[in-house]
């Protein structure tokens, strides 16, 4: 159990504060309400490019780095297709370094030439290290756009196509902050061994006088039903072949996605899942299996995938998964098995809370998806998942008509990565 | 009004509360440290056997010997045990590296007797069957392959045998088709060898009051007492200066450069650190000032000393866009002068004791972070005391004493520098 309390400032920041008094230690998450879900098809890559200028000096601090690191702390920052992330943990007698430094930076930006211009490079250096010059690196490059028709999760948070990088302009730049890094469309969750109450007057001094900004109410594309199935095979030079399955699913805060969450760890959490089990021990197919739900904001992705064993016919491995999630439609679940892989989520919940970082960003998350106190019943929901509901969830989900196949094929004599696919 | 120009006070603790971690030697010679510590319900238990890979005569039997302990004992299959773990959310990890080989349970506190019944299983019933080495085998050699395409990995493995030699223990790799040859008999007499009351220790840590600790006694006891087996040492170095390897159409080159120097007990290590710090060993330092923030030629670069239980070694790692590769070195090697000729500038010095220091508490913050600053100071034949030394070094160190170490040590004409890609 996470106790925090919340607050909402005049100018809209959502405010959660978590005590914990077994750590030295203070952690601070700012989230963002915006990915690449909010962007345009022509300019994609614009919210993960723009974490990084985050970093570039804010109007009235030069250095956001130097500060945090002078004050012990550590600090990073990731983009997905819904938010933007940003953290940090110091020791807790320092935290109002934190928030000097993240409410100047809501404040405003630096718009520094040199920087926009060296972040693109580095952004398209992480393109290559990332996407091109890693066996598999392409895989959500191509599989995204098979999966989405309309909405923008069609797109990877590095973008569609990396000239949008290369061209991003400033006055780009600055559009894109004045839209979406506004209190309003922000969340701060401080945890650590603190009064809340003390902690909340901080919060009002360094945040309280930042502008509101407009309500951001993007009108993002919904992806229409999918009626047929989408196959696409690719050959590159590597040494085993991938096979994708992805299946749509409903929105993160649905109960079909938290059945989903159940099945997946049914299929591939642990050895002794279904998949590894049958697909790896029982007759090796595959080297290794996995199945996970994306976990998005808007409906998402249930994924299938393995890497074959060499000389196994790659029809015979995709039809295996097939069984697999045929007999998740057709057979019921036995208790044992389902009480075992909630008992896992249990523990798994539990080691998750050790860390105070881990639990800042968490409470952010769920604050995101409409409701911080949902951190703290995640457990319960999952231990309600009937067996009933698990085969008629996989009923609707594991239908030919509903998938996306990627066979990402093993062929010594092909070409590296195309970039044209990306 | 509210200066945002000024950074609030802020202050680095001039003392570190050294965790203490309780040791004991039980009748049949095994060590025992309990680190009782955090707030949560869960206990973390690490077997730490030197039963690294150098003590291998026959390719991979080490790493071998150690995943299939748990792929079959005497009463349960491989399946079974994967079960149980499961069911009860116990947590079961191995780890190995050039000297080490250690085994982990992390459960929930509740779980410790049946995480112990299973766990002694595995560590004195192992059957190592031979349906199951051969999927191992099959699946690892597949593995391997995948991972040798990478351009980081195939630079990690060259830069060991650059460094070191490659024949030398702590260089050489082996092709993936030597897991053909493993026999289930490779495996036993390497376990029996090994895996026994001689030949290791234990760390224990988290929730921990005097019965659980009886209980995790009253295990380790069923391990008989021996005679470790002999250590064999190893052989001088034979290092190589320049590995380079091109790939064809490589976007970006994988950069390692370094040099053997000592190890962790050496009086100039936990210098050394400090000064690998300042060049690469956080975000904002030298060289990622330089190659990332102002040329833009990679996305991220590192230094540090690395240490190993017979020598440690300095090194720097980064992946960089193809063009760049030459002046990439060159820069480095630049860097690398710098802290050889010129003083580190005070405020830079400050900087990087305070990022050390919010280091430090990070890590040793949490029941599960102070047990693994215990087990490596074990390994390196000291004690936690370790941390206090360093942290005084951290703290007393001049900026003169960081280039005469550096002059010393970092003589760019004795460096390995290793390149894959361009």
């Amino acid at each position: 159990m996470i106790d925090f309390q919340k607050k909402t400032l005049s100018n809209g920041l959502t405010v959660i504060v978590h005590e914990d008094t077994s750590t030295p230690m203070a952690a601070v998450n700012v989230l963002y309400r915006v990915g690449a879900r909010n962007e345009d098809y022509d300019h994609t890559g614009f919210a993960h490019l723009f974490e990084h200028l985050m970093f570039g000096g804010s109007v009235n601090i030069p250095s956001y780095d130097e500060p945090v690191q002078l004050a012990g702390g550590e600090n990073n920052a990731f983009t997905n297709n819904d938010y933007t992330n940003y953290y940090l943990a110091l020791p807790k007698e320092n935290l109002e370094t934190a928030l000097w430094l993240e409410s100047d930076r809501m404040l405003s930006l630096a718009f520094n030439e040199h920087s926009l211009d060296v972040q693109r490079k580095v952004v398209v250096e992480e393109f290559a290290q990332r996407y091109l010059n890693q066996p598999y690196g392409d895989i959500w490059l191509l599989l995204r756009p098979l999966a989405y028709e309309r909405h923008p999760y069609r797109w990877a948070t590095i973008g569609r196509d990396i000239e949008h990088i290369r061209q991003a302009s400033m006055e780009q730049v600055r559009a894109f902050f004045d839209r979406y890094y506004k209190p309003n469309n922000a969340i701060l969750s401080i945890a650590g061994d603190l009064r809340a109450e003390r902690v909340f007057e901080w919060v009002e001094k360094w945040f309280g006088d930042i502008p509101a900004g407009r309500p951001v109410q993007d009108d993002i594309p919904q992806e229409p039903e999918q009626t047929a199935p989408r196959r696409l095979e690719v050959h590159r030079p590597v040494p085993a072949s991938v096979i994708y399955i992805a299946f749509h699913t409903g929105p993160r805060r649905s109960r079909e996605v938290t059945v989903c969450d159940v099945i997946s760890d049914l299929l591939s959490n642990g050895t002794s899942s279904r998949l590894y089990q049958r697909l790896v021990k029982e007759s090796p197919l595959f080297s290794n299996v996995n199945a996970y739900i994306s976990g998005d904001v808007d409906p998402g992705l249930f994924i299938v995938t393995g890497h074959v064993m060499p000389d196994v016919p790659l029809d015979e491995a995709e039809q295996a998964l097939w069984q697999e999630l045929e007999r998740m439609k057709n057979e019921t679940v036995g208790e044992y098995e389902l009480e075992k892989v909630k008992n896992k989520f249990e523990a798994n919940n539990v080691f998750g809370e050790i860390n105070v970082l881990n639990k800042a960003m968490n409470l952010a998350y769920f604050e995101m998806l409409g409701d911080a106190a949902w951190i703290n019943s995640e457990v319960e929901e999952h231990n309600s998942v009937t067996t009933d509901e698990i085969r008629s969830t996989a009923q609707r989900i594991f239908r030919p008509e509903n998938s996306s196949t990627l066979r990402y094929v093993a062929d010594p004599s092909a070409a590296p990565t195309a970039s044209d696919e990306a | 009004m509210l200066d945002r120009t000024i950074q609030p006070p802020f202050r680095i603790p001039d003392r570190l509360d050294i965790p203490t971690a309780q040791t004991v030697t039980l009748s049949n010679g095994i060590r025992l440290w309990t680190i009782h510590a955090g707030t949560q319900p869960l206990i973390r238990l690490s077997l730490v056997f030197r039963a690294g890979t150098r003590y291998q005569s026959t390719a991979f039997t080490a790493s071998a010997a150690l995943n299939l302990m748990s792929e079959g004992t005497a009463r349960y299959t491989a399946a079974q045990i994967a079960e149980l773990f499961d069911f009860y959310g116990i947590y079961y990890d191995t780890s190995i590296d050039r000297d080490y080989a250690v085994v982990t349970v992390s459960c929930l506190s509740r779980f410790l007797p049946k995480t112990l019944e299973i766990l002694g299983e595995i560590l004195f019933e192992p059957q190592f069957p031979p349906r199951e080495l051969e999927i191992y085998a099959s699946k690892r050699k597949q593995q391997l392959l995948i991972e040798r395409e990478k351009p980081s990995y195939q630079a990690r493995e060259l830069f060991s045998q650059g460094l070191f030699g490659a024949d030398h223990p702590y260089g050489r790799s082996s092709a993936a088709a030597e897991y053909d040859a493993l026999t289930t008999d490779l495996l036993r007499n390497f376990y029996e060898t090994y895996y026994t009351g001689g030949n290791l220790f234990a760390v224990v840590s988290g929730d921990l009051p005097t019965a659980h600790v009886e209980t995790i006694r009253a295990f380790l006891d069923r391990f008989t007492a021996t005679v470790p087996p002999a250590d064999p040492g190893v052989p001088p170095t034979h290092s190589t200066p320049l590995l380079r390897e091109k790939r064809d159409g490589a976007l970006q080159s994988s950069i390692r450069i370094g040099k053997v120097l000592f190890p962790k007990g050496h009086p100039d290590f936990n210098g050394m650190q400090v000064a690998a710090t300042i060049l690469g060993g956080y975000f904002g330092s030298r060289l990622v000032k330089n190659l990332r923030e102002e040329k833009g030629y990679t996305y991220g670069i590192y230094s540090a000393m690395l240490n190993m239980q017979h020598t440690g070694y300095f090194a720097v790692a980064s992946d960089v866009t193809a063009s760049a590769t030459d002046d990439a070195v060159a820069e480095i090697l630049r860097e690398v002068e710098r802290l050889r000729t010129e003083p580190v500038p005070a405020a830079e010095l400050e900087m990087v004791r305070n990022i050390i220091i919010g280091e430090m508490m990070r890590i040793l913050d949490g029941p599960f972070g102070i047990a693994d600053v215990t087990i490596e100071n074990v390994q390196c034949g000291a004690t936690n005391e370790a941390v206090s030394a360093f942290f005084d070094e951290v703290r007393s160190i001049t900026p003169e004493r960081i280039r005469s170490l550096a002059e010393q040590w970092l003589d760019p004409a004795t460096f390995t520098t290793v390149i894959v890609g361009a």
